[in-house]
């Protein structure tokens, strides 16, 4: 594919240059192709652009996608993050040309290994009633906020809710050791982050081999079943986004 | 697309293939590699409208996850609701569904998501006249 020097190019991802690509691949542009420019042991997976030079509309976040994990499925790939742009010359003059060798070291360490991202969050209605339950304090101001009006329950109700976001808290921390401490030994690496939500438990990811990925997700199972309020929600095996360098060669 | 688990209790799954857009828009708006670190990017013209995106999409996010909470909690059966509660836990519940989309979730985000590019476009069309407007000419 020959085109001028400044030809704008979307990019997906980072791959070794004996990387193939796999059938039925489609672009977010207009030509709906996808190739890839190379420049020695590296090669940038790029397209075309919208004819009208925007970018982020749904079709465009879910091609973005859709190309990297279909790479990702069969080859290692560095993924870019959504909206990167550069010119035909630019990919191996300023992208690829300059680091080169750094890229092709971060293939070498995700070689072979996939990311499964976790997140869990509590089922309110079961994990509710048993915080209630199983401490004596929130069991009794429960029981005494009951028979009271509104009006007059309205400082104990705040005590209950304190006591039951503590104990709720605890809870989490407990759980999210036990979950994230179940799958540390199946997996290279982990990347854990915030809970986002009160309800929520843990949210990691997790870099897996190839050869190991049936053993994680029955670890993921295993822990699972351990603990039924927990409601677990893993994606995976997908690109390695949590693992790319995203703060530049320092 | 989500699928249910085959052997495990409470895990739920997708994949790479089966992607949903939240699942899509929580990677590929906040991860992988960022290419100004690496290349001075200097293209005219090329409009990245996924920051707006992302905004709607959080709040519709958090907005679906309380309705979805309050859903699961079975406030009648208890017999010891609070009165009002209920109500507000009806208009969250239906507020989204009602508001936004389709009322599945994934259907809701992707309907946010059509929208704010409705906003974001209509907001940028006339963006272009104004800037050549006070562009001199030669």
């Amino acid at each position: 594919m020959t085109s001028p020097a400044d030809a704008p190019r979307y990019l997906y991802g980072l791959v070794s240059a004996n990387t193939p690509l796999p059938d039925g691949l489609t672009g977010l542009g207009p030509s709906g192709q996808v190739w890839k420019i190379t420049c020695d042991d590296v090669a940038a997976i790029v397209s075309d652009v919208p004819e009208d030079r925007r970018l982020g509309r749904r079709r465009h976040l879910m091609a973005h996608e859709a190309v990297v994990e279909a790479v990702a499925a069969e080859s290692t790939i560095l993924p870019m993050r959504f909206g990167a742009v550069i010119t035909e010359e630019g990919v191996t003059a300023e992208l690829l040309g300059p680091h080169r060798e750094y890229f092709a070291g971060v293939l070498e360490e995700l070689e072979g290994r996939l990311q499964y991202s976790l997140r869990g969050s509590y089922d309110l209605k079961a994990v509710l009633p048993d915080v209630i339950q199983s401490d004596a304090d929130i069991r009794a101001l429960h029981e005494r906020v009951r028979g009271l009006s509104e009006e007059a329950g309205h400082f104990d109700r705040i005590q209950l809710g304190e006591l039951i976001a503590k104990a709720l808290k605890m809870r989490r921390q407990q759980d999210a050791q036990d979950i994230i401490g179940a799958l540390v030994p199946c997996a290279a690496m982990r990347g854990v982050y915030e809970p986002e939500q009160d309800g929520d438990v843990v949210n990691a990811a997790f870099l897996v081999e190839r050869a190991r990925q049936q053993e994680f997700e029955e670890a993921v199972d295993e822990v699972g079943g351990r603990l039924p309020m927990v409601r677990l929600k893993l994606h995976g095996p997908i690109a390695p986004y949590d693992f790319v360098p995203t703060m530049g060669e320092g | 697309m989500t699928m249910m688990a085959q052997g495990g209790g409470n895990v739920e799954r997708s994949g790479g293939g089966s992607s949903g857009l939240a699942d899509v828009v929580g990677l590929i708006l906040d991860k992988g590699i960022v290419i100004d670190v690496f290349a001075r990017v200097s293209l005219v013209g090329i409009e990245v409208l996924s920051i707006d995106v992302r905004v709607v999409i959080a709040s519709v996010d958090t907005y679906l996850r309380f309705a979805e909470a309050a859903n699961r909690l079975d406030l009648y059966a208890e017999g010891v609701k609070p009165k009002g509660l209920t109500d507000m836990v009806q208009d969250i519940t239906q507020a989204p569904a009602q508001g936004i989309a389709k009322g599945k979730t994934q259907g809701a985000l992707e309907g946010a998501v059509e929208q704010i590019e409705d906003m974001v476009s209509s907001r940028r069309e006339r963006e272009p006249e104004e800037a050549s407007r006070r562009r001199p000419r030669q």
